[in-house]
């Protein structure tokens, strides 16, 4: 059992993404870099960023962190929601679009882009929501 | 009487909210004035009794209070007749069966929890509960059906009031979604939207209590709370006599207005989206409140566009609203020009609007045209049979002008009927009906133009007089006991005034009296072509998954620039199978829509906030290429999962 958002579940999402994940089928060979800015984590509402990027369907980073530097990254796509929000979509409880469709996270970025990317993006997710996590 | 015995009723009920809004001048239910909460209300009864009937709420101590609050008055079953033929009192008869059938230990309270405990702080004891049995009749009309979320329903006041409510809900990290009268809920979740369109858990604000209306006759505006419904904000305007231009009846004007932007007949003068409002009062999700006025808000026209831009959830609770008025010019006529065909029917139409002629404008399907002017579906039915049998009328384009403006019209169209013949078809419906197949029919449609010979030939007298119109005539064909309030009702001038239906607009819920219905459509530049491209996208997938899809009405906008078109897809919502065949459809009919330049599907419009309509319209969306296409269609995977989920 790993903590959310933490380095050792960072490093098995990405052991999981590079092993169990086809970069063509699955990722279809996606560019895209996603930082998503998970809000009012308890206790004490502090902010965590999760950077993730993609290129030509190969993870090749995902780095997590309070660190204003993670914030700085080049991201294609910034993802803002609550701490409780990113659980869902992590135990796949909500998709990340569908998230998105219920005002619960809000998006910037090429609209047209985030569009290709939703299904390699969902597959993703749910590749990842496979590790025994703690909230 | 059991509550098996009503299920087929209930079942359908499709929570329109009309029951809440004095439109018959019979008062309302008062058990529902009093108390408020949607289960107190003749259709939180109709749901009451179904989920009960269907197990998915066990009773609690306040079904005995619910049920015991209700006289049996009747006014539920004037009112409900009148719009969907449903008789509410049956399901309260049945209500108050299964409550006597009950043993006493049967009836549990409900635990309060500390959140409950919270709002009630905040509203007052009466006013905000997590029992059970009152969230059961919230349920199809704001909670998804079966859902297993644990609910609070609380009725604010106050915007105040509103703003400690959000700050409960996040300080709990629970969600919350504001309720106006459930109008559009009651259509979206019966569908695949549901999902994206309500929440799984958390607070419904229900804003009923909210009722300030204040008319300032000098500027001609109206500022207005979120309770506030199109029928009661245009009965106080009219005290004025100014006019409105507002949705249903039984539709909450914010939310309308934040939601679709206010789209009506009258849009082709009075506009759509900004053009109907000066100010707003609004709580974001942080419980912080803004007014449009201020100068430091963030722009609050700014709005996504296209297709990642559907969001069915508002992102702030309208809590004012200051709307402008119009002048009611003296001298207002309706008048209505038929036709046989949409392209001809769109050339008047858009003609018009580019010269600004009718106050009101739209072009109206045969559909629409006689189901909401025929008191029964069964005589609605007929209606159309010979509407399009005999008559060949398919389409009639609906004017409300001036005097002056009249002239040009009859000049314009090759022929067209006023109030006289309206009121004549309304009152001769049923008689109408029961000529179905009758030789003067008959003779009619082997006319070179049967609508010219009845609407505007030598045949208008004789069809006149065979419509026999008189409210007596009229009522033989409802419910014996309630043909006396009918008579009478029918009686009154309005009831068969096109100008008073075009202002208060309690006729389109009937639509509702057989089927739900789903409706399709959006926002399309003006042009024939693309209106015609458009209603083709939306006509093949209801026939390519057996809907009953018909053309339901369009509006121009801005002298003819833009349209606005409704198209129905009629469905059986209680049938598991009409439902995966209704989503299917709206699915394909999407995809569409999207491929055609310019067009920006309902759906899309919806929620934007209150947004200037040139930020979701312009620039045109280009329409979808293959491959865009194919990540829509991904997309649609994402959110909803495989066809065989839905």
């Amino acid at each position: 059992m790993v903590k959310f958002l933490s380095q050792e579940w960072a490093e098995q999402a990405k052991k999981k993404v590079l092993t169990e994940l086809d970069k063509a089928k699955d990722l279809k060979n996606m560019n895209a870099a996603l930082l998503n800015v998970v809000q009012n984590i308890p206790p004490d509402n502090k902010t965590i960023y999760y950077y993730v990027k993609f290129t030509g369907g190969n993870l090749e980073e995902l780095t997590t962190g309070s660190d204003e530097a993670i914030k700085q990254k080049p991201a294609d796509f910034i993802v803002t929601g609550d701490y409780t929000t990113f659980i869902q979509i992590n135990n796949g409880q909500l998709s990340s679009a569908m998230a998105l469709l219920k005002n619960r996270v809000k998006m910037t970025g090429n609209k047209m882009k985030a569009l290709s990317i939703t299904k390699p993006i969902d597959n993703y997710n749910n590749c990842i929501k496979g590790i025994q996590t703690e909230y | 009487m059991k509550l098996s015995d009503v299920l087929e009723t209930t079942k359908k009920e499709p929570h329109c909210g009309l029951c809440k809004i004095d439109f018959l001048g019979t008062s309302v239910c008062s058990a529902g004035k009093k108390h408020g909460f949607v289960a107190y209300w003749p259709e939180g009864r109709m749901e009451l009794a179904r989920a009960l009937a269907e197990k998915e709420v066990e009773p609690t101590e306040t079904l005995r209070e619910i049920v015991n609050s209700c006289n049996l008055c009747g006014i539920c079953d004037r009112q409900c007749y009148f719009v969907t033929q449903r008789r509410p009192t049956q399901a309260q008869h049945a209500l108050q069966d299964y409550l006597k059938s009950l043993p006493p230990a049967a009836l549990k309270p409900t635990p309060e929890d500390d959140i409950v405990k919270e709002l009630r702080a905040i509203v007052g004891d009466n006013f905000a509960t997590n029992d059970p049995i009152i969230i059961a009749s919230y349920q199809r009309s704001i909670i998804k059906q079966k859902s297993s979320g644990k609910f609070y329903i609380v009725m604010p006041k106050t915007t105040e009031e509103i703003i400690a409510i959000i700050n409960v809900a996040n300080a709990h990290k629970i969600p919350y979604l504001p309720r106006g009268n459930g109008t559009f809920f009651g259509v979206v979740l019966q569908t695949l939207l549901a999902e994206p369109a309500t929440i799984e858990q958390g607070i419904i604000i229900d804003l009923w209590r909210m009722k300030g209306i204040e008319i300032d006759p000098v500027s001609i505006t109206a500022t207005i709370e979120p309770g506030v419904t199109s029928f009661e904000l245009q009965k106080a305007a009219h005290t004025h006599k100014l006019r409105a231009n507002v949705a249903e009846a039984e539709s909450c004007v914010c939310a309308n207005a934040q939601n679709l932007g206010i789209i009506t007949t009258w849009s082709n003068t009075y506009g759509w989206g900004t053009d109907n409002f000066i100010d707003a009062e609004y709580i974001d999700s942080t419980g912080t409140i803004q007014h449009l006025s201020d100068k430091d808000i963030p722009n609050p026209y700014a709005s996504e566009q296209g297709l990642l831009s559907l969001s069915l959830i508002p992102s702030v609770i309208v809590t004012k609203l200051t709307l402008k008025l119009h002048q009611i010019l003296p001298d207002e006529e309706a008048i209505f020009v038929p036709f046989n065909n949409l392209p001809d029917a769109l050339d008047l139409a858009h003609e018009l609007a580019q010269r600004n002629i009718g106050v009101s404008l739209a072009v109206l399907s045969r559909k629409y045209l006689t189901e909401f002017i025929s008191p029964t579906h069964e005589i609605a039915e007929d209606f159309n049979y010979i509407a399009e049998k005999y008559l060949k009328l398919n389409y009639v384009v609906d004017i409300i002008c001036d005097s002056y403006t009249k002239k040009i019209v009859e000049e314009l169209a090759p022929v067209s009927f006023g109030s006289e013949m309206i009121k004549s078809l309304i009152l001769g419906s049923s008689k109408l009906a029961s000529m179905k197949d009758s030789s003067l029919l008959k003779m009619i449609s082997e006319e070179e133009d049967p609508l010219k010979a009845v609407f505007g030939g030598p045949m208008r007298k004789h069809f006149e007089k065979g419509l026999a119109n008189s409210p007596k005539e009229l009522v033989k064909g409802m419910d014996e006991d309630l043909r006396d309030f009918f008579e009478k009702l029918y009686s009154k001038p309005e009831l068969t005034d096109p100008i008073w239906l075009h202002n208060f607009r309690i006729l389109p819920c009937r639509m509702e009296r057989k089927h739900m219905w789903m409706y399709r459509g959006g926002y399309m530049p003006g042009d024939k072509k693309t209106i015609l491209k458009v209603v083709d996208a939306l006509e093949k997938p209801a026939q390519q998954y057996h809907i009953d899809g018909a053309f339901g009405f369009l509006s121009y906008l801005e002298r003819g620039k833009l349209a606005h078109l409704e198209y129905d897809y009629y469905y059986d919502h209680t049938d598991p199978e009409a439902r995966k065949r209704v989503n299917k459809a709206i699915v394909e009919s999407w995809r569409r829509q999207f491929a055609i330049k310019g067009v920006t599907p309902l759906e899309f419009i919806c929620s934007k906030g209150l947004h200037r309509k040139e930020h979701i319209i312009y620039p045109l969306l280009p329409g979808l290429s293959e491959e865009e296409l194919g990540h829509f269609e991904e997309l649609i995977e994402t959110l909803f999962g495989g066809e065989d989920t839905w």
